[in-house]
């Protein structure tokens, strides 16, 4: 397993460099450049200032020599500059990871406890109210769209009943621990309904299938409870292909959720990746597209490292 | 086997403590300090004033200029101790066509670290803007300084190469020469300290304290301001970046915020909010329809003025200011703002006539084709507009040109751009007609926009007269003499039909009724222009 590692990790270096170059090429395509954010304000513009500012940043030169020139500064661990804000790539992503990743982890976390009592509830009792209910809430989850269960709870529960915040991660002057958990309830319950939408799904199918196989019969005829036939037998079993499923979703912890971020202004990656995109900021954009090419390539491995210690069947050379 | 009974027990538990979690928020003050929330629209990228690309406001509690604008839309001194004219001396025409403007400074101003305010600060700050690299968005405006000279601490005199209109309002920051002045220009612009804090260093009413990324700004009081203890009577400050726009509804209605700005739709749903009164604050910003003559194409559909005059009274600007904005904006005849005292109410208006507007397309040649659009020597009467995506009140007057003018027998076709590729297309002229707004600064010079040569001309229209008016209009100092030569543009900007304008920009603004000498103004300054004076109820 240590040699396959390997050799994955090495594949995965070609891999990240040709990411790189598609991802380049596909920024500097989109029309417009970064001066777009100097005209948004509709102010007027002193043509010269465009051009100044357009030098300074390198984006009048080829894109090939951009390119060269963001790769070599990047081997060496420089991400470059941000053209907003005028600060290292690099620092301006760290300052927003944390609350990515809290947010993420969370939805994460919540989603995976409510997905997998689902989910087994759903195929223990296959078709029954609560299967129905579980199936029906799994589509309902999928279908809407996520701007739209965002401001409708906001609209119901911090607007109407006032028990939440609409948005922010903690009331400016009045921190506390539990400011900032309500301010984490809305976005990461929004979050997570799509997990569990998924997930459960998977792993209700995964058990009905188990749950008909053979060892599990012997379970029963061995006089096993119930709640361990199912609760160690089938479910390990049934959560196979779940748990990779999960991990491959995992990268996206890393690249944050850009309608929920924004939504709740949520200071997150997703969040700043649209700022980013609007104002045409290269190396930022290549920061942040690179940090996520990279997590799902390391989650991808980590899926498939995952899967052979959960199921002694699939061996690596 | 009843081992789910736990899980439903569990669920519930957790319900249950997520509930008393979750007590009523409301917008509090903290140990009594008076907190005032804004819910701001966008994450602004420096606060530095100069080279910043956004709209300056949250800058300007920190830092001060010379001069502000108030809700009149008329300069108001503020570092300057009064506005130089011609009247009161300090304005001082040479023989040689030079002009000495003689800036007053006030003495008693300090800088937020101790530091006093001087005339070096004022030639600092007009030497780094005219820099080349400064990137300040109106750079062009300071190149007519040649010198600036300082008798004493506290006079500052510019000595221009000729007389300029604009004159007044150009400084409308001024920077710290302790702080920034051994830098070269380009270390000033990416100078950190200065751009994110802590460093920001003015003059102004509350101090930097805080810059959360992607989450807000925080200042707090100064409490050593030069207008005296009394100012501000604010504590604090927190401008909250919340980027969506229901979102900020939401915010404002779950009563956790003294002050946003919404969107002109969202107004009959703030209008029943408890505590808040909406206030739609007439922008110095105008929505227009522009024409070109840059395609061969557009050539030959809108040559003719009499064309275009006809496109134009076919659209009905009322009703859409009425029904489209809610009736939340005036309409527009002229890009000069009414509450300006150069807007001229005098000029042609367009008036909506759908069947004039056949008689004129008839008797210029454009004749009804079988499939109903108009054609004249084989050529269809059918042009593209460009639209910007996202822009959903542009969006909309869009469909309501094209529907009308389907109506006389004019076909209008879309093109839908991201943002960057829409400005990228208009800036390159490859256009036929758009729908756009034009924020203006104080000064009501309209040459950038509509002389032949104009840097924001894009129109591919140039009027030889209208040109030489507006070029004369820049080159008067006092009011009573450049009046007359705005007021003579506007009429024939009117008349040469190439940009109609449609309505003045709004922006509805929700202010808590706890918020005393809220003085909303819509210019680049914005609302904030007088926080000194804001008080706040607890």
């Amino acid at each position: 397993m240590g040699a396959f590692t390997l050799r994955r990790v090495l594949q995965m270096i070609p891999m990240v460099l040709g990411i790189t170059i598609v991802l380049f090429a596909v920024i500097q395509a989109a029309p417009g450049g970064p001066e777009a954010s100097l005209l948004a304000t509709g102010r007027f513009i002193d043509p010269s200032v465009i051009e100044a500012y357009r030098h300074r940043l390198g984006v009048d030169q080829p894109v090939h020599i951009q390119y060269v020139r963001w790769l070599g500064a990047a081997l060496s661990g420089d991400l470059g500059v941000s053209f907003s804000s005028t600060r290292p790539v690099i620092e301006v992503i760290l300052e927003r990871l944390p609350a990515t990743l809290e947010l993420m982890g969370t939805a994460f976390l919540f989603a995976a406890v409510v997905a997998i009592g689902l989910g087994t509830l759903s195929a223990v009792k296959q078709y029954s109210l609560a299967d129905h209910l579980g199936t029906g809430v799994s589509f309902l989850g999928m279908a809407m769209p996520v701007f739209w269960l965002a401001l409708l709870l906001q609209l119901v529960l911090a607007v109407r009943l006032r028990w939440l915040p609409v948005s922010g991660t903690h009331t400016v002057g009045l921190a506390s621990a539990g400011d900032h958990l309500r301010h984490l309830v809305l976005p990461a319950l929004v979050l997570s309904f799509r997990y569990i939408a998924g997930w459960s799904r998977y792993l209700r199918s995964s058990l009905l299938g188990v749950l008909r196989a053979d060892f599990i019969r012997t379970a029963r005829a061995k006089g096993l409870p119930e709640r361990v036939v199912v609760g160690v037998h089938a479910l390990q079993n049934a959560l196979i292909p779940v748990v990779s499923v999960m991990a491959l979703n995992l990268a996206g912890l890393f690249s944050g959720a850009v309608i929920t971020e924004t939504v709740f202004a949520w200071p997150g990656i997703g969040r700043l990746f649209v700022q980013a995109m609007l104002a045409r900021d290269y190396p930022l954009l290549m920061g942040i597209l690179l940090l996520g090419s990279v997590m799902v390539l390391v989650f991808n491995l980590v899926a498939d490292l995952v899967y052979g210690v959960l199921d002694p069947r699939i061996r690596y050379e | 086997m009843r081992p789910w009974r736990g899980t439903t027990r569990l669920a519930a538990l957790g319900a249950l403590a997520l509930a008393a979690a979750c007590a009523p928020a409301d917008a509090p003050s903290a140990d009594g300090r008076k907190i005032l929330r804004i819910a701001y629209p966008r994450e602004i990228d420096v606060l530095n004033a100069f080279t910043s690309q956004n709209l300056v406001d949250i800058a300007f509690s920190m830092v001060e200029g010379l001069v502000t604008t108030d809700e009149h839309d008329a300069y108001v001194p503020v570092l300057a101790r009064e506005i130089p004219t011609e009247a009161n001396g300090l304005v001082v025409l040479n023989d040689d066509g030079t002009v000495d403007i003689t800036w007053r400074l006030r003495e008693n101003v300090r800088w937020h670290d101790g530091e006093p305010f001087t005339s070096a600060d004022v030639c600092f700050t007009w030497r780094f803007v005219s820099s080349e690299g400064s990137e300040t968005y109106n750079r062009d405006q300071y190149l007519g300084i040649l010198d600036c000279r300082m008798p004493d601490a506290h006079t500052a005199v510019f000595t221009w190469d000729g007389e300029y209109g604009y004159y007044a309002g150009i400084f409308e920051a001024i920077l710290p020469e302790h702080i920034l002045g051994g830098m070269t220009t380009r270390e000033i612009v990416d100078y950190e300290p200065y751009n994110r804090g802590p460093e920001t260093i003015g003059t102004g009413p509350f101090k930097f304290a805080e810059w959360k990324a992607g989450e807000y700004i925080r200042v707090v009081r100064n409490e050593d301001y030069w207008r005296g203890p009394a100012y501000p009577a604010i504590d604090e400050i927190v401008w909250a970046f919340i980027p969506d726009s229901n979102t900020r509804l939401n915010a404002l209605l779950s009563g956790a915020y003294h002050f946003g700005q919404i969107d002109p739709t969202q107004v009959p749903r703030a209008r029943g909010l408890d505590g808040y009164d909406v206030h739609l604050i007439s922008s110095n910003s105008f929505m227009h329809f522009d024409l070109s003559l840059n395609t061969p194409r557009a050539r030959t559909l809108f040559g003719d003025r009499e064309v275009r005059r006809a496109l134009f009274h076919a659209i009905d600007r009322q009703a859409i200011a009425d029904k489209l904005m809610e009736g939340t904006v005036r309409v527009a005849d002229t890009p000069i703002n009414p509450t300006s005292p150069y807007h001229d109410p005098d000029v042609r208006g367009y008036a909506f006539d759908p069947e004039r507007a056949r008689r004129m397309l008839d008797a210029a040649g454009w004749r009804p084709g079988s499939d109903g659009v108009r054609e004249k020597d084989g050529t269809r009467f059918s042009f593209t507009m460009i639209n910007r995506a996202g822009a959903a009140d542009r969006i909309a007057i869009a469909q309501v040109i094209q529907a009308e003018l389907a109506d006389i027998g004019v076909e209008v076709r879309f093109e839908t751009l991201e943002s960057a590729a829409w400005t990228q297309r208009w800036r390159s002229r490859r256009w036929e007609a758009v729908v756009s707004a034009w924020f203006l600064p104080a000064d009501p010079s309209l040459t950038g926009l509509y002389a032949c040569d104009g840097p924001n001309n894009m129109t591919g229209f140039c009027d030889p007269a209208l040109d030489e008016t507006l070029t004369t209009s820049d080159r008067f100092l006092s009011f009573e003499e450049r009046r007359p030569w705005l007021l003579e543009a506007q009429e024939e900007l009117a008349d040469a039909t190439f940009t109609l304008p449609i309505y003045y920009n709004a922006t509805p603004e929700v202010v808590s009724t706890a918020i005393g000498n809220y003085r909303g103004s819509g210019t680049n300054f914005g609302s904030f222009w007088n926080l000194y004076e804001w008080t706040l109820e607890p």
